[in-house]
């Protein structure tokens, strides 16, 4: 007893697969070591869709242009945003984000010399592949120094309720 | 052994659907108790996915708890932050630019269109049709593109803002918008023909989940779920706002498609179906008649902070979400910059009601159906949590607190730390 | 013992074991490109029935557990042995001789049999809701086959499947017994499902409903057992499908000779693509363009439509020959 839903199969089937291939086709065999060969260049995966313009992934950080005003952390809705009252900046923790871009719409930034109007500290990039296994590692915390500066004696992970 | 079959045969047993189980894509829990197959006695018990969100949302500023209602739900993810916005702009009296009402309009919409598609899926599935919600999940793909493009996300927009709305609808978005109306016109051709015609699915869902309007009125369901009982409610046609008001929205029910009413499952997929066309009705006047002007009342957002704190008023925000009506109420009192009360009813609140009703004399293979047919939400659902101790005595905030305490002490000493 | 039984004591129900998964492998495969996935690779079910072969095996609480551990053995060794019954093209069952046709119908029930017991015995609400459900089914879909079964018999004068696969029965009948075969093959067409609880008549394994039902305790080895089992029946049910009505040979169609190893390889190799072909047709198609039945539509369709189509063409049939 054909059906219409017979006929769609049928159709699809000789349509192309509507899956994105990504990051590869099959499972591997070992995940890690796949992973490995990639990061050492001996393998391709094959690339993610594009983002659209707009499209809101992980935070950039430019500490030069930060006037350390902490509007961001009065709009975070998720407490991502960590005053470090040492240097008047702010550190950001990856993993609490939830990417609402608010901090971005409410940074005023700062007028470098020379440039006609204040350029935000904070903006989106396109990077959305964050996944990680240590939640506090380098990837997932933007800081304005390079680490070791500015932990001092601060744990980040004593600071997070 | 024979003697041993025939009399389990006739035994009762009882089922249990949660809180975990495949029927579920969240934790509930339906007790039922069967005969053979016929279900005889029935429970649904809730408060599995409580989060305390609303006290959450009182201890933060208004922008943040907005955000924070967003991720009230994960598929409606626009509809809590809609009613939100009503409920504040009704209680600071802040009016939205045109054209940010317009907008809003649209991704409410689009964000039907997603979620009535994703039901249907979840609906095949459910009768194991899964080759179908393949195939309607690929059909969604295209309003999560368009929705990726004009917003930044699939999922979670992160586009209402007290007073307006965040990003614009640019030239570019309306061309995609366009394309998508064109695809999903097609599409609900197509849906029509492989739901409401197949033999399968209309020996499955029709007479199943039979909601009569009597019933439905008693039991207050709103929604696709009562309109496929032939009730006219829509929020968008009742109380209209924003676009809405510019649009004459009809309830779309099954006695103006079909001449009958049901209230079955079948009529629900009608409804549904349906209502993807309407949506894509309203989308296209909207973009055609989409207005000139600013995006925000208050485009400064430490400024909308501080008009806050000084406000004092309160308001209710009523959104026709794809499941339902979704009703924020929010108080301001004029000392914090954020609601000192916010409540949630959503939509599945009421909807999971006629569970119990329908499933009685149901058969186990219609579980599924009844579970899925009213669409659950039930992330959004949970809003007060009881703990009972052994005696049945219900527990207050301090209890619970010393109990939590305790034990943590007591993991940590048996763990030495 | 000679030479040949230990061949096919151990060669055969490996030979069983390989094809019955590779064909679900590619069923697999194109099951989900018809739903436009790109889907596991071919080799996929070998690798699960490697994967369960090394987890644990639990046997719930209140289980009958000697029934429950001894029933995916009996369900596995009853397809094996219906695979012996079967002629592979022009090869000849290994079992030729020692039964027939009736024996095969016991042996098809044998599996439904076991997966049932297995449920019961399991002590779980849900395997026994599957059991239930199972019984009523097998009872539904037993008398359409066993009509079937009864139209070769009478055309044959003979259970013997060696026989039939023979001579194809298309040549035997004429244009009356033409219709009357196509309504028995249209009525074991939609057996096919029931028998291997693939969709629409997955009813005692339904997913979203009983959790899987039957199987909802089984893990670890027994429940590769009864994957196994599943995919050798699959394999030879449709191979007896295959074997009462498309017995063509590749010799005979294309009217071509080959010499005695070469034709045995190439008859082989036909019957296999025809299994393949069937296969796609009555188990992978059917299973991926429709939903679930519920149990008590499945059995009226069985003891309505199935039956009248399958008794008129049983009498057309008995027309022709009497
Ligand atoms: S994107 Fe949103 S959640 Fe993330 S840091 Fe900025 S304001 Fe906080
Ligand atoms: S990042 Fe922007 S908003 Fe945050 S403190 Fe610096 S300047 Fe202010």
């Amino acid at each position: 007893m054909p059906t219409k839903a017979m006929f769609l199969m049928i159709r699809q089937l000789l349509q192309r697969p509507f899956t994105n291939p990504f990051p590869v086709k099959y499972a591997p065999k070992n995940v890690t070591k796949t992973i490995e060969k990639v990061k050492l260049g001996q393998m391709s995966i094959n690339n993610p869709i594009p983002v659209p313009d707009g499209f809101r992934g992980k935070l950039k950080y430019d500490p030069e242009r930060c006037i350390g005003c902490r509007l961001c952390i009065t709009v975070c809705p998720a407490n991502a945003m960590e005053w470090i009252p040492e240097v008047r900046k702010i550190r950001h923790y990856v993993t609490r984000c939830m990417f609402c871009g608010l901090c971005v719409d409410v940074c005023p930034g700062k007028k470098l010399p020379g440039e006609t109007a204040p350029v935000k500290a904070l903006s989106m990039s396109k990077e959305f592949l964050l996944a990680d296994y240590d939640k506090y590692s380098d990837n997932l915390i933007v800081e304005p120094t390079s680490k070791e500066q500015s932990l001092n004696n601060q744990e980040p992970s004593s600071d997070q309720k | 052994m024979a003697n041993d079959k025939v009399s389990k045969i006739s035994k009762r047993y009882e089922i249990p659907i949660g809180p975990i189980h495949p029927a579920l894509k969240e934790p509930i829990r339906v007790e039922a108790e069967v005969k053979g197959e016929k279900v005889v006695k029935v429970d649904v018990k809730r408060g599995f996915a409580h989060r305390g969100i609303e006290y959450m949302g009182m201890k933060r500023n208004a922008i943040q708890t907005l955000y924070l209602s967003e991720r009230i739900c994960g598929i409606c993810s626009i509809s809590h932050p809609y009613a939100f916005v009503l409920a504040s702009e009704k209680a600071l009296g802040i009016e939205p630019p045109p054209r940010a009402q317009y907008i809003r309009t649209i991704i409410a919409e689009l964000e039907r269109i997603h979620s009535h598609i994703l039901w249907l899926g979840v609906v095949a599935h459910e009768i194991g049709f899964d080759p179908i919600l393949f195939w309607t999940w690929k059909l969604r793909e295209k309003v999560l593109d368009v929705l990726e493009a004009i917003t930044g996300n699939r999922i979670n927009y992160a586009m209402y803002m007290i007073g307006g709305v965040r990003r614009d609808i640019k030239e570019s978005h309306i061309l995609a918008l366009r394309d998508m109306i064109d695809y999903y016109r097609k599409a609900a051709d197509q849906m029509k023909d492989i739901f409401l015609s197949d033999p399968i699915y209309k020996a499955r869902t029709k007479d199943v989940a039979k909601l009569s309007q009597d019933l439905a009125l008693k039991l207050n369901i709103v929604g696709p779920t009562a309109r496929a009982a032939g009730l006219r409610v829509d929020i968008r046609q009742d109380i209209p706002y924003d676009a809405y008001a510019d649009i004459d929205v009809r309830a779309v029910v099954p006695q103006d498609i079909m001449g009958e009413v049901n209230g079955d499952a079948y009529d629900a997929t009608l409804v549904r179906i349906y209502e993807i066309e309407q949506s894509l009705d309203i989308i296209e006047y909207c973009i055609n008649n989409m207005p000139e002007g600013k995006l925000l009342a208050i485009p400064n957002y430490v400024a909308l902070l501080t008009t806050i704190r000084k406000t004092q008023g309160e308001g209710i925000g009523a959104h026709e979400a794809p499941r339902g009506e979704v009703i924020h109420y929010v108080k301001y009192d004029g000392t914090r910059d954020g609601p000192v009360v916010w409540k949630v009813i959503a939509p599945s609140y009421n909807n999971i009601n006629c569970w119990g009703p329908l499933l009685l004399g149901a058969e186990v293979a219609d579980i599924p159906v009844v579970i899925a047919f009213i669409d659950p939400c039930l992330c959004c659902n949970d809003r007060i949590a009881f703990v009972k101790d052994e005696n049945g005595r219900v527990l207050d905030y301090f209890e619970i607190h010393n109990m939590s305490v305790n034990k943590t002490m007591k993991i940590k000493r048996m763990l030495g730390v | 013992m000679t030479l040949a039984t230990i061949f096919y004591a151990i060669g055969f129900p490996l030979l069983g074991i390989i094809l019955g998964l590779l064909y679900k492998g590619i069923d697999r495969k194109i099951s989900a490109r018809m739903t436009s996935r790109i889907g596991p690779p071919i080799r996929q079910p070998f690798w699960d029935v490697g994967k369960l072969l090394i987890k644990e095996t639990v046997v719930p609480e209140n289980a009958v557990a000697w029934i429950f551990n001894v029933m995916p053995i009996v369900a596995l060794a009853s397809s094996m042995t219906l695979l012996l019954y079967i002629p592979f093209g022009i090869i000849k069952a290994p079992l030729e001789g020692y039964g027939d046709l009736v024996v095969i119908l016991y042996l098809l029930t044998l599996q439904a049999l076991a997966m049932a017991i297995g449920g019961f015995s399991a002590g779980s609400p849900f395997a026994s809701v599957g059991a239930q459900r199972e019984m009523i089914l097998m009872m539904s879909y037993e008398m359409p086959l066993a009509i079937v079964i009864t139209g070769f018999a009478l055309i044959y004068k003979s259970f013997s499947l060696s026989t039939i696969a023979l001579t194809p029965v298309w040549t035997l009948v004429g244009p009356v017994g033409w219709i009357g075969l196509l309504l028995l093959l249209a009525a074991l067409l939609i057996v096919t499902p029931a028998e291997l609880a693939k969709l629409p008549f997955d009813i005692a394994e339904a997913e979203t409903e009983i959790a899987e039902g039957l199987l909802s305790e089984y893990s670890g080895r027994n429940l590769a057992l009864f994957y196994l089992s599943d995919a050798v029946r699959s394999f030879a049910m449709v191979a007896l499908e295959v074997a009462l009505f498309f017995p063509f040979t590749f010799s005979q169609g294309f009217g071509l000779q080959f010499s005695e190893p070469v034709s045995y390889i190439i008859e082989g190799l036909w019957f296999l693509a025809k299994v393949l072909i069937l296969y796609i047709l009555a188990v992978t198609l059917v299973r991926t363009s429709f939903a679930r039945f519920r149990i008590e539509q499945a059995s009226r369709l069985f003891w309505t439509y199935v039956n009248i189509m399958a008794l008129l063409g049983l009498i057309l049939v008995a027309l022709e020959v009497m």
